[in-house]
């Protein structure tokens, strides 16, 4: 008796409580828009801390602008920005020809430049720079190089005392652009990956027993400092956590068939190779650049916004906000992009990005 | 009839009308994929979701991603496979929770006791999946792996080593840990109105504690277990975040022993979605579509099996 009406009164509590929370927030948000512009967007984690970093920022300067960020996918991104969901759907992956056809009015417009490290987490060689390269890292993900200590691994790394232990390969479960740019990197690398499983978001990723997937860029961290003798690919805005996990990261092999680090130069080197080749629409694969020094797999980080806004007062904001985040002097500056570890965009790709910008209504 | 029974009428039958709504509309949603794949669905361990970026081909009449193949025989076994090794754990560890506070622990123990079951029924999943994640996977790898496969490696199923500790053992445990409260609350409930006079009446006869238990209390407790078994097996087989995060996500290839990776369809789904989407053809969700709606078909058939049980069990004991 006593107990059933203290629920009942619990629950009063709770519905009154609820109630009083609604018309806050209700009132809150009316003032809140009152001749407020609101931008939302979503998509792609590892942009998201980027504009986590320039909402405040842009938003500081143009209170009369609100903008939600969120972090969903780039799958998601895409498909809200097409269905007028979200104005700015982020992504690490341009989209298809299949895609632009059934939505010509979207463009792709780069922001900036991300890079994807190979990390390792072998005992005793985490300090030391392995030397990788596609048909290796091949190898490793469809199950035909299986213990650390194989022949091929050791072809590039003869002077490592290499364990012979089980590889332990970590791959996304969920939809992601860094499966899309490591799968390029196998694709264009190696012929026969390109030929049995190719590239994308997810890709059917061959049977290797005791292979592991993880979710998301954390995930992918995680699971590799659990996880003695595996490899993993990450972002590399997740630098500080991959040191801090005290994982091993890979040189690779780039094109020209020299092992580079991921760093500053190496990237902007490749970046500034495929500046020539960027198309208007630039949707390009920047994976596997040619160039003595260049990293071999790093990526245009885009805005995916459909050219037909809802109204002008959206596109003008939505205009302006794009217009400064790829400025040298607002968005692309040293200041935001370093603590995510991003390149800036060549002045020549923030011109076409400009030009893309220029065509929101 | 009055307007206030009438309404309340209404109300009633929303619930009836959004199952068969739920049903509907994934079989309608997912008609041109069940059409698509047939049977080779549920029996293949293949599943690609193709070349997205390339132009979409036509195949049987339908336009599908080039190289798309959608088989889930993986995710199947999978969710059963966690969710009977979550049911063998938790089946055993719930009854003797609910012995211990029903008949052994202080009246003031039981309140307490049982009331923090609820509230862990309650803990949303994620939280169970991020302590799998971060506490449970690394202890499943270094000090529960070794053991299982030394005491039990002469079964092929449990032949280590572990070389990850996101596998079929992990999901089964924390799935477990999530039905335990179930089992038990149920229990306790049913074991408290097991009348007082029973009891006493046994120990009259002179009964010890423990033949009371046996052969009184429990076999009057079973259709209530068999409910809470299926009310646990229900939400394993539908657990979708703590999966996720344990399971370590395997494509393409079935479980040979306990230490393998797996994926469960709730799972897949969730983990697919992003991807899915991108596929011009549309195929690949409704493909997903199809997923849930086996999974669907199965909670159903679950359900129906326990109604036939504890049916059963009634009617044997009545008559």
């Amino acid at each position: 008796m006593t107990s059933s009406y203290r629920q009942i009164r619990l629950r009063k509590t709770v519905a009154i409580a609820g109630f009083v929370t609604l018309t806050a927030a209700a009132a809150f948000s009316a003032n809140a828009q009152a001749a407020q512009t609101s931008l939302l967007e979503t998509g792609s984690t590892l942009l998201y801390p980027l504009f986590n970093l320039w909402v405040p920022a842009y938003t500081n300067a143009h209170p009369d602008i609100k903008i939600t960020t969120q972090g969903t996918g780039s799958g998601t991104g895409i498909a809200q920005a097409i269905s007028g969901v979200a104005q700015v759907g982020a992504s690490d992956a341009y989209m298809s020809n299949g895609q632009i056809k059934q939505s010509p009015s979207i463009l792709n417009i780069p922001l900036a430049i991300s890079a994807q490290t190979i990390n390792y987490n072998v005992p005793g060689l985490n300090n030391v720079h392995l030397k990788l390269d596609g048909p290796v890292l091949a190898g490793i993900y469809s199950g035909s190089i299986k213990n650390w200590n194989d022949a091929q691994i050791k072809a590039l790394n003869p002077k490592v005392n290499l364990p012979d232990h089980a590889i332990v390969p970590i791959h996304r479960t969920d939809g992601s652009g860094d499966t899309f740019i490591f799968s390029q990197y196998l694709s264009s690398s190696t012929p026969s990956w390109s030929n049995s499983v190719g590239y994308g978001t997810t890709i059917s990723w061959p049977a290797v027993q005791g292979g592991v997937g993880a979710n998301g860029n954390p995930g992918m961290v995680q699971a590799s400092q659990q996880t003695p003798y595996s490899i993993a690919y990450i972002g590399v805005s997740f630098h500080d956590q991959i040191s801090k996990a005290g994982l091993g990261t890979a040189m690779l092999k780039n094109k020209a068939g020299n092992f580079v680090l991921p760093t500053k130069k190496t990237v902007n080197a490749a970046a500034s190779a495929m500046n020539g080749k960027t198309p208007a629409d630039e949707r390009l694969s920047l994976v596997f650049a040619p160039g003595a020094d260049s990293y071999p797999i790093i990526n245009y980080e885009y805005a995916i916004v459909n050219a037909k806004q809802a109204d002008a007062t959206t596109a003008t904001a939505l205009r302006n906000l794009l217009d400064w985040a790829v400025s040298p002097t607002g968005g692309n500056s040293a200041k935001y992009l370093d603590q995510v570890r991003f390149v800036p965009l060549p002045a020549k790709i923030a011109a076409l990005s400009k030009a893309q910008i220029a065509k929101i209504q | 009839m009055n307007p206030f029974r009438l309404s309340l009428q209404a109300l009633a039958t929303l619930i009836p009308l959004a199952l068969l709504a739920i049903f509907v509309f994934l079989t309608a949603y997912s008609w041109p994929a069940i059409h698509f794949n047939g049977v080779r669905f549920l029996f293949s361990s293949t599943w690609n979701l193709g070349n997205l970026y390339a132009d979409p081909v036509v195949r049987d009449g339908y336009s599908i991603a080039v190289g798309a193949q959608y088989g889930i025989a993986v995710f199947i076994v999978g969710t059963l496979a966690s969710s009977v090794i979550a049911l063998l754990i938790a089946i055993p560890v719930g009854i003797g929770v609910a012995l211990f506070l029903s008949e052994y622990a202080p009246r003031r123990m039981l309140s307490v006791l049982s009331q923090i079951a609820e509230l862990l029924a309650m803990v949303p999943s994620v939280v169970y999946g991020l302590w799998g994640l971060q506490v449970l996977a690394p202890i499943v790898l270094r000090d529960i792996s070794p053991v299982v496969s030394r005491t039990l490696g002469f079964i092929p199923f449990f032949s280590g080593p572990a070389t990850s500790g996101y596998n079929l053992l992990t999901a089964g445990l924390v799935l477990a840990l999530m039905v335990v409260p179930v089992i038990s609350s149920t229990l306790i409930e049913a074991m408290q109105r097991v009348p007082t006079d029973v009891r006493e009446s046994c120990f009259a006869l002179g009964a010890t504690r423990a033949e009371m238990i046996g052969k009184i209390l429990l076999p009057m407790v079973r259709t209530p277990l068999i409910g809470a078994a299926i009310l646990a097996l229900g939400r394993a087989l539908g657990e979708t975040m703590a999966v996720l995060m344990v399971s370590g996500g395997a494509l393409n290839y079935l479980p040979s022993t306990i230490f393998s990776p797996i994926t469960s369809m709730a799972a897949f789904i969730a983990s697919q979605l992003d991807s899915a989407l991108q596929d011009p053809s549309g195929m690949a969700v409704r493909s997903l579509a199809e997923i849930a709606l086996v999974l669907l078909v199965i909670a159903v058939i679950v359900n129906v099996i326990a109604r036939l049980l504890t049916y059963q069990v009634r009617g044997a004991r009545h008559g």
